[in-house]
């Protein structure tokens, strides 16, 4: 079938650069063992946001465009740990506990909005998720937080854009059982808890419940006559979206160091969906393996061609690639998926 | 010969199915040709292709030969249509109801301030509205309307609109060949006379006519010529004086042998299934205040010509579509939604297998315990106490026994569907049926797509799952041949409303006349 | 002068105006919090109007082809600014170069057209999306190309708009010689500001052109096609075809909108001039009681002005009220992205019932 050469397509030439990068980088006398242990850091702290569009593509509800709204749900996790003063692992644990009854308030609203809408959720979830960044950046201005260390330092109102949490939860995961082998670090604890997530989503799907989900995102109209309720349905596939983008953000920030309030949550979309579409899905369904090889191939490419372009090229090169390569990948999925589509209805 | 178009030896297949069959037509400057035949007899087909529908060049285009005036023409898409001189009065809902009525009718070929011999220059000239709306006016004017022609068609009533969709046909000078397509099916009597009339004009002025209705009656005092088409075939032509209503009915339906193969009366006098003043409203069809009574252990066939009722009176059994009026299962009043009718023991098997029946890239397993998995809490286990798994333990003896019992052919119980014939999918469909073991089962266009050997096959087990589980079926179809063999009474709609309920023993000319609303029940 | 064409002329008075007057109300109000004078807010006002308001009639033409809103539009702005980098590049002196840039521009757009216009006709369903994406692609081969492909594949041919270290193009260039090839044909000042009377001319000829494009055949088919494509092409109409003529009159207006905006800056910020032009023009559009599935040509003027009088006002609003200036920003960038969300949630929802009737 062409079709199934076209899909892997992206994956080849992906997957060929990837090769062509690392061979560069050995060339240029880089660490190796530094840079494949980062890999494994930047993949963990990605990939929750991959696994988390998981969920919403299965109930057919389509790609995540909105992930902003999850994300502020970590964030004000996050913000409650910090204001609390809740500092290590159980900063860390508690955030994402925190963070989890907000997401599913948001994921609520936000999937009974997209339901509304069916057909056409990804226009609509770019908007929605552009429109509650600066609607949230209201709260962060008035929020009635107190920690000396969230708000802006001198003058100024509300909390400061970028949070250090070096004095609480910086790196809790990233550096949990971190064993050497050979050379390179593992972050154990990391790779462990992303493991956790991406087990507790492919037990799910195993699941009554979960069955039901991916019935209805690929054959609405068979399970609505079969009686299945299609938007409570779709509203759990939102939720669960939602609540794993929150604790996507958690992982992402513990590993960065800083919780970035304002615009940052809107920066997570794109690469995340650009992600999963390298991992070989097709929009319609996707599986946690697909997310997993996404995100590696992705955030790898990412982590060894910032010094490679620098020290060969134009230094913001890279970063242009890296833009040009992630909105690529989701143009060409949008012209593939719609070929795909006129084909199935024949 | 002096006809005005001829149609040659036209043949159309879609995929394996053959849809017209050497098709040879002609119809002279002035004549008013009839075309009847049942759903699927090719009729459309024919009006699609000469009309350039897209579905004909997108499934391979068609072999043969048109000729209008001795001239030989290609008709690729609709702009060559009505380049040659070919219009076409469609179903009133294919005006666009945004626009205005003098926009509608004079929808591209609007007339200019500075009429341009360039055609690209008249496309960016401006538009003359003073100009358009005194030609549709004059237009509306033939067909003995007088209305402001600035009204929205959305805010006209169904008949205006169709004299609109008339004028918007009739609006051009070199109109040579006009198709009409059941155009007096939104129309009242009176109206329909109208129409008729205008048509007689029409046709007076030169213009061939090729008129397709399933209101026998209107063919017969109209057209000059009929023809009847069956199964993609001609199978005869009338002259105005040789056609009667009775024979083209007959000819329409074809003979068939009757092979009796259910023995009929094993139904209870318990009344299962009731509907009050029930009228549900589908895209294509309406149901109009329906009254029938379903009794136990019965098995009930519906029919009518496609557009005619039968797909909405299922779906909107089952809630699928919004429907208004009462339904009772068993006594108990049912409410609007598919849960509670699947709650209540109805269960509906549609028409459309590939998109609602079945879950293609699933295996055939999948689909024949999924429904029953998911709404009967059937095959489950719980792991944890706390989330229900399926229990495969179960599930695959039980699908093994299955699949051997209805004979599916399939390499594994884990192929997928969408590897299977068409028969082996519409037993899957019926696995799955028999898996949800419902009170009353509705079978939409069972033997649809499925070669003949399967066919039997599936009436049986229709057969089988009514005498051994009591189930109360209904099958709606358009095969009335398959439904006289199983079925123990057979309601036959037309235009949404009860035609006839009729004995499976009635004549294939009763069923004719049931089925174009001609039958008297009186 | 009254529109037949529109297709909602049927309703009432307060639900076809509710949108503007809610704008109109926040403008009003925001011009009472801030606490400036009357002249301030026009002469602002009017300076974004002219430098604004053929972007946001671009939009107009998709969305009568049922494409919904045009993001691309960005594309054509680009190919605009890159149009001015070759010109200046070239060291082409006024009025010829600025005569170069427009052909150049006009030429450029064209072809995008043409390519975004079939790109639209594959994703059929789906083309805001996809105008997004192709939006943010756009973006980055651009920076691509003029900031590493200038002086290493481009050669420089003028020193002064190229970086210190020989590859890319500076962020800022002037392109005042060109602004006064225009403002010699004349100008009038609105408070310290030259307008260029051709400038509002040209405005003035393009928002006509848009509104007669509506009035002829062509656009007729093409409204057609917005309201139904499959009836449209049982009319005979080329829906694709109509589709690819939208994408491209809408890319031609925004190279034009982009070049007349430049033009009256007099300088050029290379790599973010264009940015979030795409969004704010549709929230204009929106704001001007346009929908995704119809658009005015005096909905897009009025849009304009109301948007950026609640653009110049609410920070200083926001500054009078609460002394924060941060709020009133996070206000008008919420206004921009809310009222585009809002009008897709109605309208998908609306086109949904439509179908199941």
């Amino acid at each position: 079938m062409s079709e199934q050469r076209l899909r892997g397509l992206p994956q080849i030439v992906i997957g060929s650069f990837l090769m062509l990068l690392f061979i560069i980088a050995a060339a240029l006398n880089y660490n190796m063992a530094e840079l494949i242990s980062g890999s494994l850091i930047k993949f963990a702290m990605n990939g929750i946001f991959v696994l988390a569009l998981i969920p919403m593509i299965n109930a057919g509800v389509g790609l995540n465009f909105g992930s902003s709204v999850g994300i502020t749900a970590g964030l004000m996790g996050m913000c409650m740990a910090i204001q609390f003063r809740l500092t290590g692992i159980t900063g860390f644990l508690a955030a994402v506990i925190i963070s989890i009854p907000i997401a599913i308030v948001f994921g609520f609203f936000y999937g009974r909005i997209l339901n509304r809408v069916k057909g056409k959720e990804d226009i609509a979830a770019i908007f929605i998720g552009f429109a509650f960044i600066p609607l949230m950046n209201f709260f962060w201005t008035v929020a009635p937080f107190s920690n000396r260390e969230m708000l802006y330092p001198i003058g100024g109102s509300g909390l400061r854009p970028k949070i250090s949490l070096a004095n609480y939860f910086t790196k809790v995961l990233d550096q949990l059982f971190v064993v050497k082998i050979g050379t390179i670090e593992v972050p154990w604890g990391l790779l462990f808890f992303y493991a956790v997530i991406a087990l507790i989503i492919v037990a799910f799907f195993k699941t009554k419940k979960g069955k039901a989900l991916i019935a209805i995102g690929s054959y609405e109209n068979f399970c609505k006559l079969s009686g299945l309720g299609i938007n409570s349905n779709r509203i759990l596939g939102v939720i669960l979206s939602t609540v794993l983008a929150g604790i996507g953000i958690c992982v992402y920030a513990q590993s960065y160091g800083f919780v970035e309030l304002y615009g940052g949550p809107g920066a997570f979309a794109f690469p995340a969906i650009s992600a999963i579409l390298v991992g070989g899905c097709t929009g319609k369904r996707a599986t946690v393996c697909q997310a997993m090889l996404g995100t590696y191939l992705y955030q790898t490419i990412f982590l060894l061609s910032a010094p490679i372009a620098n020290t060969l090229l134009v230094p913001q090169m890279a970063e242009i690639v890296r833009m040009i390569i992630t909105n690529g990948i989701i143009l060409y999925a949008f012209l593939n998926q719609r070929k795909a589509g006129v084909h199935d209805e024949k | 010969m002096n006809d005005c178009i001829t149609i040659q030896q036209i043949s159309k297949n879609f995929g394996n199915q053959k849809a017209l069959d050497h098709i040879d037509l002609g119809i002279k400057k002035g004549e008013i040709y009839g075309l009847v035949g049942v759903n699927g007899s090719g009729k459309s087909t024919l009006m699609n292709i000469l009309f350039g529908n897209r579905v004909i060049s997108e499934s391979g285009g068609y072999t043969g030969q048109i000729r209008i005036e001795n001239r030989t023409i290609a008709i690729a898409n609709t702009k060559d249509a009505i380049k040659n001189g070919i219009g076409m009065i469609h179903q009133e809902f294919m005006l666009i109801p945004e626009l205005s009525i003098y926009e509608s009718i004079n929808l591209n070929k609007e007339k200019t301030i500075n009429q341009n011999k360039q055609s690209w220059l008249q496309k960016i000239s401006y538009l003359d509205d003073k100009e358009n709306k005194t030609l549709a006016k004059k237009t509306l004017k033939t067909l003995g309307f007088d209305i402001d022609v600035s009204l929205l068609v959305k805010n006209l009533s169904v008949n205006t609109k169709q004299f609109v969709e008339i004028a918007r046909a009739i609006n051009t000078d070199d109109l040579k060949l006009l198709l009409l397509d059941e155009p007096t099916a939104a129309l009242n009597t009176e109206d329909s006379n109208i129409l008729m009339k205008i048509i007689k004009d029409l046709a007076a002025t030169g213009v061939a006519i090729l008129f397709c209705s399933h209101r026998l009656h209107e063919v017969c005092n109209l057209c000059d010529k009929v023809s009847v088409l069956r199964d993609g075939r001609l199978v005869s032509t009338y002259g105005h004086q040789e056609m009667s209503v009775e024979l083209l009915a007959k000819e329409m339906i074809g003979s068939e042998v009757d092979q009796m193969i259910r023995e009929k009366g094993c139904t209870s006098e318990e009344t299962i299934l009731t509907l009050q003043d029930f009228s549900v409203k589908s895209p294509e069809e309406r149901i109009r205040g329906l009254n029938l009574a379903v009794k136990k252990k019965e098995i009930m066939g519906i029919t009518s010509l496609s557009g005619h009722g039968k797909a909405a009176l299922c779906y909107g059994i089952i809630g699928y579509y919004p429907m208004t009026g009462e339904v009772f299962v068993a006594g108990e009043k049912k409410n609007n939604t598919i849960s509670d009718s699947i709650a209540k023991g109805l269960f509906l098997l549609p028409d459309d297998r590939k998109e609602m029946g079945l879950m293609m890239e699933e295996s055939v397993e999948y689909n024949i315990v999924f429904s029953s998995f998911q709404l009967k809490d059937k095959f489950k286990k719980k792991i944890l106490k706390l989330f229900s798994v399926e229990n495969m333990k179960i599930i695959e003896p039980y699908v093994k026994k299955q699949i051997a019992k209805l004979n599916i052919k399939c390499t594994s119980q884990k192929q997928k569907v969408r590897e299977l014939s068409g028969g082996n999918q519409q037993k899957v469909c019926i696995a799955r049926a028999a898996a949800m073991d419902p009170k009353i089962l509705i079978v939409m266009e069972p033997t649809r797509g499925i070669d003949i050997g399967a066919k039997e096959k599936i009436l049986e087990m229709i057969v089988k799952m009514n005498r051994d589980r009591d189930m109360t079926i209904l099958v709606a179809s358009s095969e009335i041949e398959e439904l006289k063999r199983i079925c123990d009474r057979i309601v036959v709609l037309c235009e949404g409303r009860l035609s006839g309920i009729l004995d499976p023993g009635a004549s294939e000319e009763e069923f004719a006349l049931a089925l174009t609303g001609e039958l008297n029940n009186e | 002068m009254k529109n037949k064409l529109n297709a909602g002329s049927d309703m009432i008075f307060p639900e076809k105006h509710l949108v503007p007057l809610i704008f109109v109300a926040l403008a009003i109000i925001c011009y009472f919090l801030a606490d400036v004078t009357p002249g301030f807010v026009v002469e602002q006002v009017t300076v974004r109007f002219i430098r604004n308001s053929v972007l946001v009639l671009a939009l107009i033409v998709p969305i009568l082809a049922g494409m919904g809103l045009n993001f691309s539009i960005i594309v054509g702005a680009m190919a605009a600014q890159a149009s001015y980098i070759i010109v200046l590049n070239a060291n082409l002196p006024g009025g010829i170069g600025a005569v170069t840039v427009f052909g150049l521009t006009l030429v450029f757009n064209i072809l995008i057209g043409l390519l975004l216009g079939k790109l639209m006709n594959i994703v059929k369903g789906r083309e805001m999306i996809t105008s997004i994406v192709i939006g943010l692609l756009a973006n980055y081969i651009y920076q691509l190309v003029f900031l590493v492909g200038f002086g290493t594949v481009i050669p420089v041919n003028n020193e002064h708009i190229v970086l210190d270290s020989g590859v890319g193009v500076k962020s800022m260039l002037d392109l005042k010689i060109y602004r006064d090839f225009f403002n010699s044909f004349g100008t009038f000042q609105i408070g310290g500001t030259p307008i260029s009377v051709f400038l509002i001319l040209m405005i003035l000829a393009i928002a006509f052109l848009v509104y007669y494009i509506t009035r002829t055949p062509l656009g007729q088919n093409i409204k057609t096609v917005g309201l139904s494509a499959i009836k449209a092409e049982l009319a005979g109409i080329n829906v694709d075809q109509m589709r690819i003529i939208a994408i491209v009159i809408s890319t031609v207006l925004a190279g034009i909108g982009q070049f007349i905006y430049l033009q009256n800056i007099g300088s050029l910020n290379v790599y973010t001039e264009h940015l979030n032009e795409d969004t704010f023009s549709c929230a204009a559009l929106l704001v001007g009681g346009a929908t995704i599935k119809s658009a005015k040509v005096r909905q897009a003027l009025f849009g304009v002005v109301i948007i950026h009088a609640i653009f110049i006002l609410s920070p200083l609003a926001g500054m009078n009220s609460f002394n924060n200036v941060a709020l009133g920003e996070y206000f008008r960038s919420f206004i921009v992205y809310g009222v585009i969300a809002l009008a897709l949630i109605l309208n998908i929802r609306l086109e949904e019932n439509k179908e199941r009737e």
